[in-house]
């Protein structure tokens, strides 16, 4: 090659970015331990360093292979709602509890189909005679449930109806104290102030002098927050007044757990990750008992297998169905058919009101959020043709059994075009499986995925080239999720200045990486979980679909800032109930020894310079010392 | 008797006194108070057309079989606005408003960018660029470079996170709750300040700066005493009034707040939309109606308003419901609004009038209300670094000139 040509190729390179600036082998495995865990703990770096830091990666991708950490079964097993599948929970886990629940007795189990209609629709003087001949107790009961607009052409019943729902109402509210009664009337003044003031033995001493049904009567009158150092007795309390929130409560705090003591670290990571990206959410009301289902049987078994079954087993299950409404969508011809054609009467019409077309929510957010991505290229036209595609994935026996069902009579059988590809007509539920065969196998989507993992594990904005080419081993493996994380871990952007440091924790990361640092016993993951949400991200409850952002800019701010410097004092000085922090022992290690097991190496110049010039006139206690790494800045990223 | 604009307003609006008196009064007031705007977001595309309901309109209820409001008259109808829009029912509370003027609708409003997602809409909305996101918002590059007597809480977003209408250059601070808004631990205060201070990370160190100037600001804020005035129950507006509340606080003790941001959630009504909305809107009409009981007059100088990422489909879909649409309606309220009135063009909503045939067109830019108030309230001349690319039309009329002199 002639020198001017040589040259001009070297000009014509392009500058070189810290993403080609390779770490040194104890930087990369800090910053392996820092992406594929909840946060290293003192002695991961010498385990990854012994095992070879390629091999450590390799296992993590199999987890399979790596034993289960035995702790994390004993701390899951009182969480009795993660096995159940959904029935058992709707059944057990109703959200007024069966003790609570008032009873009521319908007309018809009250009276024959003839003094129903006597005195309903029947003449002033048969309602008289109908209710003279019931006994008291009844014809009491009776008018409790009488609509007073019913009873206008007898005034003088309708002002006895009334009285009869007042003292019915009075009766249940009395009923109601009787369940659950206030503490005043459950404690006698010692015990309130024991209950309301005293230290946890005292507590303890209370609760064990209480027969059972007392016990739990005052397990359910104590804020849940006040039983932060009792999980068995705030559990108890809570089957009793809220029983859903012990599904949800469970779901919570089984996560901090995981992510605590699982050995299978990345996949927990990935089961973070992913359920994010697929997101459903607790504040839908209809969702809240079906989440433990969802993560379990629909995204848990897929982080590390092919996209497709991941998006199909999302798709079908009822959380989503219900989330993002497509359980209701339906052809707007649905109803012209048969018994429901709208001339029929009054009843059809009304049917035909209530349900009368397609709901695009799904089909939006499938392409949108799931799979292409905003920029992804597809239009309205496709959003329609996509929502009709799915008319009929519904569920069947949504009170008592939710599961997937393909709904014929509700589905658009019209052609429909999909990203150009036409769908016949007369498909039936084919018409979903085949969007999603598109969808999953759209050069948009495996770029979407790809650079959506590149933001998880790399960078907020990762470099292009390198999601170009886990974009290849997508299409390559047909969205082999293992291979397509085996490229991105194997990477030189990965291992590079470009990525180390450069993420922002999440609360919930931060939370646990600094228990996880300090080797934190913990019994108990109620409180983590609050201060999680202090932080800003409420488990299992972010509301859109969108769900919690990926990038730096969403958690820093002067609100969670302040908050996680907080954290930090609170956890470092013991003061999260169920976290107990051998405290003995980071008191015997030394300044240099607290820095390099609580941030992996030496803290930042000014953070160094900040600690010694504060701490020069006072005595230096190893927890301090803690308290000021947890919050420093070095403590944020990862 | 001294009369303050609100009480001359009262007289004014019931007939009592001459419409010059709510003039006059004014200009007597402290003139010095600086100029609020509070900025509130619905999030998730709130139903504009269910919000303020064209009732007059035949096709309303034609395309709405199930959810339109019904035309004022009856029980659980619309409260008539002018012959032709009512509000939803549950708006009852901000009626008020209305009848002294100090509410003003904005109909037809939104982002010119088609875009339906949530997500981009947002963004593009808040960075005040539509069809692209900016890095910082609106509201921050509408406040006037910092001076030595700015306040380091002079704008505040109440929320654990700093949204994307407040982040930029100017100092700018997020509160989940100023009560619990200080370092637990005195003695690392000091040690932590100076690491955030020199931290080669140049977002941990803003928002560290921000957030240790703040907590100096709100101690000081948090000795003094405050009760809502006016009997205002704030509880009544759900997490929207618990915000509003804070942002009262800190406007009340007199602590240099310019600009405020405060967001409701919950406007994705693809189904059962009547009864959500009854819910959201009355816990959003106590809201905003009890900080405007506690702002009393303090209210001569806010202007509060509301926007939504986009509208929702002119029709609705078959639950009930409606799907992602294009224009909505945003609101106005303060002292200096010239309110009482139903601003923009109405598009109609015939298939032909709809954009693109279904959803409610956009006939005002919704930078078209802001530059308004970012101009002539809060006094920022220049536009072009607000709403970079964006060349304001004459003006709507929503701001009252000044009679000070």
């Amino acid at each position: 090659m002639k020198p001017l040509l040589l040259i001009l190729a070297l000009t014509q390179l392009p500058a070189a970015t810290p993403f080609d600036t390779k770490l040194s082998k104890d930087q990369q495995i800090l910053h392996s331990l820092n992406r594929l865990t909840f946060g290293p703990r003192p002695n991961d770096a010498e385990e990854v360093r012994r095992l070879g830091l390629e091999k450590w990666i390799d296992l993590q991708l199999h987890p399979e292979r790596i034993p289960e950490n035995p702790l994390l079964a004993t701390r899951l097993q009182p969480l009795e709602t993660l096995p159940l599948d959904i029935a058992s929970i709707l059944k057990d886990y109703p959200l007024v509890s069966a003790a609570l629940a008032t009873r009521y007795t319908p007309l018809t189990e009250l009276l024959s189909p003839e003094q129903v209609r006597q005195v309903y629709s029947g003449t002033a003087e048969e309602r008289r005679k109908t209710l003279d001949s019931l006994d008291a107790e009844k014809r009491q009961k009776v008018l409790a449930i009488l609509a007073p607009p019913t009873l206008a052409n007898t005034p003088d019943i309708q002002k006895e109806a009334e009285a009869a729902r007042k003292s019915q109402q009075e009766e249940r509210q009395k009923e109601f104290r009787r369940a659950m009664p206030p503490l005043s009337e459950l404690l006698n003044a010692d015990q309130m102030e024991t209950a309301t003031r005293g230290n946890k033995e005292q507590l303890a001493d209370l609760f064990a002098f209480l027969d059972p049904s007392k016990r739990q009567q005052l397990a359910s009158a104590l804020p849940p927050k006040a039983l932060a150092t009792f999980p068995e007795m705030r559990r108890l309390g809570l089957r009793l007044k809220q029983p859903q929130q012990v599904v949800l409560g469970d779901l919570r705090e089984a996560k901090v757990f995981r992510a605590l003591y699982s050995s299978h670290q990345l996949e927990e990571v990935l089961v973070d990750f992913w359920f994010n990206h697929f997101n459903v959410s607790e504040a839908k009301p209809n969702d809240r008992l079906l989440l433990t289902s969802y993560e379990r049987d629909a995204i848990r078994p897929h982080v590390l297998g092919h996209f497709k079954d991941l998006l199909l087993a999302t798709a079908r299950h009822p959380a989503m169905l219900y989330y993002l409404d497509n359980f209701q969508s339906i052809s707007p011809n649905a109803f012209d058919i048969g018994p429901f054609a709208p001339t029929v009467d009054a009843m059809a019409r009304q049917l035909s009101r209530q349900a009368h077309g397609i709901n695009e929510n799904y089909g939006r957010e499938l392409m949108e959020l799931h799979t292409l991505g905003v920029k992804g290229g597809y239009t309205q036209q496709d959003v329609v043709d996509v929502a009709r595609a799915f008319t009929g994935w519904t569920i069947r026996l949504p009170a008592t059994k939710p599961e997937f069902v393909f709904a014929g009579f509700m589905h658009d059988y019209n052609e429909k075009t999909v990203l150009g590809h036409k769908i016949p007509a007369g498909g039936g539920e084919q018409d979903g499986l085949q969007v999603i065969d598109i969808l999953s196998h759209s050069p948009a989507t495996a770029r979407f995925i790809s650079l959506k993992l590149a933001q998880r594990f790399v960078a907020d904005e990762p470099p292009p080239a390198l999601v170009d080419r886990m974009a290849l081993t997508f299409t390559k493996t047909d969205g082999d999720l293992r291979a397509i994380l085996a490229t991105l871990f194997a990477s030189p952007e990965f291992l590079s200045e470009g990525a180390f440091q450069a993420k922002m924790k999440s609360p919930l990361e931060l939370v646990v990486s600094a228990v996880r640092a300090l080797q934190g016993e913990v019994a108990d993951t109620f409180t983590l979980v609050q201060k999680i949400a202090d932080l800003g991200e409420p488990l299992y409850a972010k509301l859109e679909p969108t769900g919690y952002s990926n990038a730096a800019e969403a958690w820093l701010s002067t609100g969670s800032l302040l908050s996680r410097m907080n954290f930090a004092t609170a956890l470092a000085s013991g003061q999260i109930p169920g976290v107990k922090l051998d405290s003995a022992a980071l008191d015997a290690k030394d300044a240099a020894a607290v820095t390099k097991a609580l941030l992996g190496g030496s803290a930042s110049q000014q953070t160094q310079d900040a600690i010694s010039g504060g701490l020069q006139s006072k005595p230096r206690t190893s927890r301090q010392l803690a308290s000021l790494l947890l919050g420093s800045p070095d403590f944020q990223k990862k | 008797m001294m009369i303050t604009r609100r009480s001359a307003i009262i007289l004014a609006g019931s007939g009592l006194a001459p419409s010059w008196l709510a003039r006059a009064a004014t200009a007597g007031d402290k003139p010095s108070k600086p100029k609020i705007l509070v900025a509130i977001f619905q999030r998730g595309a709130a139903d504009g057309l269910n919000i303020v309901a064209p009732f007059t309109e035949k096709r309303y209820a034609e395309l709405r079989p199930t959810i339109a409001i019904a035309a004022p008259g009856g029980q659980f109808s619309g409260i008539d606005l002018d012959g032709r829009f009512a509000l939803h029912p549950q708006l009852q509370p901000l009626k008020a408003l209305w009848d002294t003027k100090q509410l003003a609708i904005i109909h037809a409003a939104g982002s010119p960018d088609p875009s339906r997602s949530h997500f981009d809409a947002q963004d593009f909305m808040e960075s005040g660029t539509p069809g692209q996101s900016s890095s910082d918002g609106w509201l921050n590059r509408a406040l006037s470079p910092a001076a030595p007597q700015t306040s380091p809480i002079r704008a505040i977003a109440l929320g654990s996170a700093l949204p994307r209408t407040l982040r930029g250059t100017r100092a700018a601070i997020a509160v989940n709750d100023a009560q619990q808004f200080q370092m637990g631990d005195q003695d690392s205060a000091g040690i932590l300040e100076r690491m955030y201070a020199r931290t080669p990370s140049a977002d941990l160190g803003r928002a560290g700066s921000d957030a240790f100037a703040a907590i100096k600001t709100i101690r000081t804020i948090n000795q003094q005493t405050y009760t809502p005035a006016g009997g205002a129950q704030y509880f009544q507006g759900g997490e929207l009034g618990r915000g509003l509340q804070q942002i009262a606080r800190l406007i009340k003790a007199d602590a240099g707040v310019e600009a405020a941001f405060a967001e409701m959630g919950g406007w994705d009504h693809h189904g059962n939309e009547a009864g959500q909305m009854a819910t959201q809107l009355g816990l959003f009409s106590r809201a905003i109606a009890a900080f405007a009981q506690d702002m009393g007059d303090r209210m001569e100088d806010i202007v509060l308003v509301t926007m939504s990422e986009f509208g929702r489909t002119a029709q609705e879909n078959g639950d009930g419901g409606t799907d992602h649409g294009h224009g909505s309606v945003m609101m106005v309220l303060g002292g200096p609004v010239q309110g009482g009135k139903v601003y923009g063009k109405w598009p109609g909503l015939e298939r032909d009038q709809l954009f693109e045939g279904r959803d409610l067109a956009v006939t005002t830019d919704y930078r078209e209300v802001l530059s308004e108030l970012v101009t002539r309230h809060m006094g920022q001349k220049n536009l072009a670094e607000v709403f970079p690319g964006y060349k304001p039309g004459a003006g709507l009329g929503l701001i009252r000139e000044p009679l000070r002199s």
